[in-house]
């Protein structure tokens, strides 16, 4: 067991034991407004922060103005309802998409909760960077500081049945097989559970707009795409993998053309990080993945890997490796990508629909899939409502007063 | 037999060329899933250059079965070492292609070890070659090697300790005789080695020579170089000389084993060549890059040319001063491993779940 904050802990039972019996505080109290403005202002100031985008689009996100809108619409939702803090929320952060853990505390620290949030131990610089910022803004918050402890351990069920039995939520992100451990773990019966399992991502674009779209217009898809499929090694849960075309047969054609063109120009220009062994992985995906019927045909470039399928399942889903593995689909309307769905769908980013298409869309898809529908550049943006929940609302309780 | 560090470069491209365009075709037809890979990623079976000869990762035999021969002429299967969880690779040979790698080994080691066969000591445990059907690398390995000894002795016994009793009654039976010794790098340091040194063990192994391969991760862990390796050993032991080779489970036969000068040779039945990490454009000799193997022995599967994970450089060709012909080269190492960046990876839970079921 090993604590980043607090500081200093002689035995870490009492440690979680004074974090839970802490009152919780009110929902969006000044405090955690002004700390984690701090913590947005230190972010923004300190040139190291630059090289790590996500980390400065968190920044952005914790910003005041953006914490009041959060703050607004909250306060529309409860009205003149009484509603309150749960208690305790224990999150389990996913190793590597460094900041997830941090959204999922500060929503649940705005709605009032104390939180205990078990994050990996694996040394990253944007994770160090980051608990840096945190750790020193903890210290000038001591409202907040008594109800946060952030640590890591080898995982073991003592332990996480331990924390379990004691929080009032309990929040994973990670893998299927996570999920599923973590689970078979039980909670205090009065206590609930979010889960954020291996969910898969879409773009959908349309191919005669992609062709009419003048230059200022395509650069900036370019530009957003980039964004959206290339952070995070294309490995975030709301990364765009599937690229659906829709149109006719030649425009989808030559809209691909365009497309791929600038992109691996652009690419050639502001990609740096390669790594060699998804660059292998690739080539062996792909490679693998060849042998199905619905595979059509495998390109393999240095910047990005194509596959084109008139079909996709679970299989492609899950073998999927990330690095810039765009599997591709060509399809006339956007309404027949449905039957293609999966439950673990989640979101789809678009360019060139109307928002009633869009509609008429999301209306028409019968099972689980499809949780965000986002124009491209914005797959990555955090929301408050994640894979179908406010999170907001659920990691508050309502007391009924007549 | 065709000696196998004497034709020069010209000429072996042309054969080479031409046995490993024979190969692409022959899996092209026989191996359904290699016949997609290359249609379906537009290249052809007849290349013009070495370079141009289509190649799967090396890692694709560990996510697929992989073989160009009916399941019934299955003769042995190979797997890769891997730690408990880890896929495996499976080698699928039939006869024919077992035997190809056993004449070729024979064929390539002679410059090192001569005719005659050397009274032979494996570093590892008999145990190793229990199950006669599949084996692992370790396995395939001592059995490719126990050709070139009479009456292997195995000095480790079942639970890893030296036998120090029986290496000291072989040692006398064959006093004053070249021995050879044959084990794998990590195991040899750690089980033998390091054994010896606790005790305070010398040997006097006289003009023996010890063949060891299998790679150096672990050592290199340990800040172990093959200088040190070789100066260790022979310090502790006295051999006259110590040949390191590299060689993979996908390809066995056609080992790259290390002359008198210190450099491994590409030997007449394969080729290496250095690809960029990221473009996997080839590479001049001098610079670094991915490994890319090439054997004429793979019939039974579709491994005739690999990709390797591992960074090596090309010092030469056909002027190395040890006098074998043939490219020389150099391994550097892995490379590291994919970082998993995404929200599908908590915390190694998934792992540490495995270890406990």
């Amino acid at each position: 067991m090993k604590f980043f904050w607090p500081n200093q802990s002689k035995n870490w039972k009492e440690t979680i034991e004074s974090i839970i019996t802490a009152k919780p505080l009110s929902p969006f109290h000044p405090e955690v407004l002004s700390f984690l403005q701090s913590i947005s202002k230190a972010i923004l100031k300190d040139h190291s922060y630059r090289r790590y985008p996500e980390l400065v689009a968190l920044a952005y996100w914790l910003r005041k103005a953006h914490l009041s809108e959060m703050q607004e619409s909250y306060v529309k939702k409860a009205g003149e309802r009484m509603v309150l803090a749960r208690g305790t929320a224990l999150h389990f952060a996913p190793s590597n998409v460094d900041t997830i853990f941090v959204y999922s505390w500060v929503l649940s620290m705005l709605a009032g909760n104390s939180n205990i949030l078990r994050i990996s131990g694996r040394k990253q610089e944007q994770t160090e960077l980051l608990l840096r910022a945190i750790i020193n803004g903890l210290e000038d918050y001591p409202e907040v500081a008594s109800r946060t402890a952030i640590l890591t351990y080898e995982h073991n069920n003592e332990t996480t049945q331990y924390l379990s039995e004691r929080c009032h939520i309990r929040v994973i992100w990670g893998g299927d097989e996570t999920v599923k451990a973590i689970r078979s773990i039980p909670l205090a019966p009065l206590a609930t559970e979010l889960a954020f399992p291996d969910r898969f991502s879409l773009s959908v674009l349309e191919a005669g707009a992609v062709l009419n779209a003048d230059d200022h217009e395509f650069n900036g898809l370019i530009k957003n795409f980039y964004n959206d499929g290339f952070w995070f090694a294309q490995m975030a849960c709301s990364s765009p993998r599937l690229i659906v075309w829709t149109g006719e047969e030649k425009s989808i054609e030559s809209a691909q053309d365009r497309f791929w063109t600038q992109l691996n120009s652009y690419l050639d220009e502001h990609l740096e990080e390669y790594s060699p062994a998804l660059q292998v992985q690739k080539l062996t995906t792909g490679y693998s993945l060849s042998d199905k019927e619905s595979v059509v045909n495998f390109l393999h470039l240095p910047n990005f890997s194509r596959l084109k399928v008139n079909n996709i399942d679970l299989d492609i889903r899950e073998r999927h490796c990330g690095g810039g593995l765009f599997v591709e689909l060509d399809l006339p309307q956007l309404y027949d990508l449905i039957p293609f769905l999966d439950d673990k769908d989640q979101t789809l980013s678009y360019f060139g629909f109307t928002k009633s298409q869009l509609m008429e869309f999301a209306e028409g898809v019968g099972n689980r899939s499809i949780d965000r529908i986002v124009p491209i550049g914005q797959a990555l943006d955090f929301e408050g409502i994640w894979d179908g929940y406010d999170l907001l609302m659920h990691f508050t309780r309502e007391i009924v007063i007549r | 037999m065709i000696e196998p560090f004497e034709m020069d470069c010209k000429e072996k491209q042309t054969y080479l060329l031409n046995e490993l365009n024979s190969l692409t075709n022959f899996h092209y037809k026989q191996c359904k899933p290699y016949r997609n890979m290359i249609d379906k990623s537009g290249q052809t079976t007849v290349a013009g250059s070495i370079e141009e000869i289509p190649y799967l990762p090396v890692q694709l035999f560990k996510l697929m079965d992989l073989y160009s021969i009916n399941e019934d002429y299955v003769f042995k299967v190979l797997t890769s070492s891997g730690t408990t969880g880890q896929q495996v690779s499976k080698i699928y040979l039939d006869k024919e292609t077992a035997a190809a790698q056993t004449k070729a080994l024979v064929s390539l080691m002679k410059p090192l070890l001569g005719t005659k066969r050397l009274p032979m000591i494996i570093i590892d445990t008999k145990n190793v070659l229990k199950d006669r059907k599949s084996f692992s690398a370790r396995g395939a390995g001592i059995l490719g090697f126990s050709n070139f000894g009479r009456r292997p002795f195995y000095v480790l016994n079942e639970d890893m300790s030296v036998d120090w009793e029986g290496l000291t009654t072989f040692l006398e039976q064959h006093k004053g005789e070249k021995l050879l010794l044959f084990g794998f790098t990590f195991m040899i340091w750690k089980y033998f080695y390091q054994e010896a040194v606790k005790k305070g063990i010398h040997l006097d192994l006289g003009d023996s020579i010890l063949i060891h391969g299998g790679g150096w991760k672990k050592l290199k862990e340990e800040a172990v170089s093959n200088e040190i390796y070789k100066g260790s050993l022979q310090s502790q032991f006295g051999m006259g000389s110590i040949h390191n080779y590299y060689g993979m489970v996908e390809q066995v036969g056609s080992i790259f084993a290390e002359c008198s000068h210190g450099h491994l040779h590409t030997p007449i039945y394969a080729d290496v060549l250095i690809r960029d990490q990221i473009t996997f454009k080839p590479l001049p000799i001098g610079e670094q890059g991915l490994i890319q193997v090439l054997s004429v022995l793979p019939k039974s599967y579709p491994g005739h040319s690999l990709l390797t994970e591992d960074l090596g450089t090309i010092h030469g060709e056909d002027d190395c001063p040890c006098g074998w012909k043939g490219k020389y080269f150099s391994v550097a190492g892995r490379i590291p491993k994919a970082e998993i960046r995404g929200c599908s990876d908590t915390f190694a839970f998934d792992q540490k779940g495995e270890n406990q079921s």
